[in-house]
């Protein structure tokens, strides 16, 4: 479903993905060190990054997809939202995943309403409704960028870290969503949090400075992961179940 | 409340503006045909409100529109020198003596609107090598701009004789004097345009306030938007200013006030943006004719007299935040 072909990023002098080639068919976590360019090679997956190679998104290179094709087929949740004009309600926020939808130029359509408020009804944040987006907490806030992202309609989903900022509640809370989302949706994980990433239970791709390697199950034993993060692990427990 | 006294003042002072300035007219003077008040009330003070209201529709709205595309409350096309730029075309078209009409248009204005547009184009072109600095680069680049359009000015001033000097002068300050229908018509044209073009595009702007990567991936080809916007309100103000000259800091105060008084989503804003802006104007205009019976004071300097402190107040909160 999704192929890269040499792909490459440099921030300046700095290299930061090299040569990265894979095919993945379904779901993947992707895991490895700070710096190692999970985030970005994300972002390259979303159209935010410039690089050299090619990305694949069923058989179609990613980037002669037009920015609204691209949003149909695939959707990026950051770990924070940067927002400049905190004013927006969460219900407008939401709204906005139906933009690459939009048929009418000066109005959202009913349909649209409609699939906003059930995918807020599915995810429990209703009442939220009407909060400024600047006024949520962490936890409100991925739960936002969900159900945004499910208004959104695409068949991909990138989750970027989205525990990384949240309590052991709310992150049970997340991963239990991402998990029922893998029955409707292909989902791409970045996270540092191997209990996540085991809990979630996808192909993994680990990354680190010269090195991509995909993985099964057996990435999660601790011989293999005290090769790999240079720590010594003892048996990861599955705490989100 | 304090929301409804506030417009309930401005557009009093709206309908009341006409009758307002170095000669105070009543309903009665007015409805008496060809005489002397007649003629200075259709003549002279409606078109001059109708120019106020428009202009200020356009700074606002500019104000609005700079101030989202770039997620900076100090960008206007005022703090990023397209204002200057205008000036320094006017100075440069009155510098050489230039009176001729094409299409009735003065060469002054048409100077004054190439240097506002060419302003913009340098400041697109200067911006892709300053890209990863981000906004306040940008903003820099507008200052440092203004500064050398104004050495170049003062360049103009020195070589230019006494009369062409004091013709600069009063253009550099910012005037809101029209004679006849045909300058606030056009600028009314060109204001209801702008205020039509932003809000086709107000679901962009409501990604694009939010941030730059949230556009990019509801699919909004955010550089292709961001230039349209920016060139079509560069236009607009290339307009207003190389008629009226500089009116600095109403784009940057209104857009302000509106936010404060309805912190909403920036597409709920944009209708009430233009309409406050538009009073607004007309209520300096209007303050700047009855403050002194000898003469008016030029509007540019009653904003900036109003505008220069608000400036330091929102870097100031700026910083807080």
């Amino acid at each position: 479903m999704i192929k890269l072909h040499k792909l490459s990023v440099r921030f300046g002098k700095k290299k930061v993905l090299q040569n990265l080639s894979f095919e993945i068919e379904g779901h993947l976590t992707i895991v490895g060190a700070n710096g190692s360019g999970k985030s970005t090679l994300a972002k390259c997956l979303a159209g935010l990054n410039s690089y050299s190679g090619t990305i694949e998104i069923q058989n179609i290179n990613a980037a002669k997809i037009p920015a609204k094709e691209r949003a149909k087929l695939l959707c990026y949740i950051p770990t924070k939202l940067e927002v400049y004009d905190a004013f927006i309600t969460v219900e407008e926020f939401v709204l906005l995943g139906r933009f690459p939808h939009k048929e009418s130029l000066f109005d959202y359509s009913q349909k649209d309403r409609e699939i906003v408020r059930t995918m807020m009804e599915f995810l429990k944040i209703t009442h939220l409704a009407k909060q400024q987006i600047g006024e949520l907490s962490s936890g409100e806030q991925q739960l936002t960028l969900i159900a945004q992202a499910l208004t959104q309609q695409s068949k991909i989903i990138i989750f970027d870290e989205p525990t990384a900022n949240l309590d052991p509640k709310n992150s049970k809370i997340i991963a239990q969503h991402i998990k029922e989302l893998q029955k409707s949706h292909t989902v791409i994980l970045i996270t540092h949090d191997l209990h996540l990433a085991a809990f979630i239970g996808s192909q993994i791709l680990f990354l680190d400075d010269t090195t991509a390697a995909l993985y099964g199950d057996e990435f999660f034993d601790d011989d293999v992961l005290e090769r790999l993060y240079g720590v010594a692990f003892h048996a990861l427990a599955v705490k989100y179940a | 409340m304090l929301k409804n006294i506030l417009w309930l003042v401005l557009v009093v002072l709206f309908f009341i503006s006409p009758f307002m300035g170095a000669v105070d007219l009543s309903l009665e003077q007015i409805l008496k045909h060809n005489s002397m008040n007649a003629t200075i009330f259709y003549d002279l003070r409606l078109p001059r409100v109708l120019f106020a209201f428009f202009a200020g529709t356009i700074l606002s709205l500019s104000g609005l529109l700079f101030q989202t595309l770039f997620r900076n409350a100090l960008m206007t096309p005022y703090t990023l020198g397209i204002s200057s730029g205008a000036v320094l075309g006017a100075g440069i078209a009155i510098k050489l003596g230039l009176s001729t009409l094409v299409f009735g248009i003065g060469a002054i204005s048409i100077f004054g609107f190439f240097g506002a547009l060419l302003t913009v184009f340098l400041l697109i072109y200067l911006a892709q090598f300053i890209r990863s600095s981000g906004e306040e680069a940008l903003l820099l680049l507008g200052i440092a701009l203004s500064l050398f359009y104004t050495s170049v000015l003062m360049v103009v001033f020195y070589l230019g004789s006494a009369i062409q000097n004091d013709m600069l002068i009063r253009f550099t300050m910012g005037s809101l004097s029209v004679i006849g229908w045909k300058y606030p018509i056009g600028v009314a044209v060109v204001g209801i345009l702008l205020a039509l073009f932003i809000y086709r595009y107000k679901f962009e702007l409501q990604l694009l306030s939010i941030s730059q990567d949230q556009a990019k991936l509801k699919g909004v080809d955010t550089k292709r938007v961001t230039l349209i916007l920016l060139v079509v309100s560069s236009l607009a103000i290339g307009v207003l200013v190389s008629i009226s000259g500089p009116i600095g800091f109403v784009g940057l105060i209104v857009p302000h006030i509106i936010q404060k008084l309805y912190p909403s989503n920036v597409s709920r804003r944009i209708i009430k943006t233009a309409l406050f802006g538009g009073l607004f104007l007309v209520a300096c205009d209007t303050l700047s004719r009855t403050l002194q019976t000898q003469s008016e004071l030029p509007i540019g300097i009653i904003t900036a007299i109003i505008g220069g402190p608000f400036f330091i107040y929102l870097i100031i909160s700026n910083a807080k935040k």
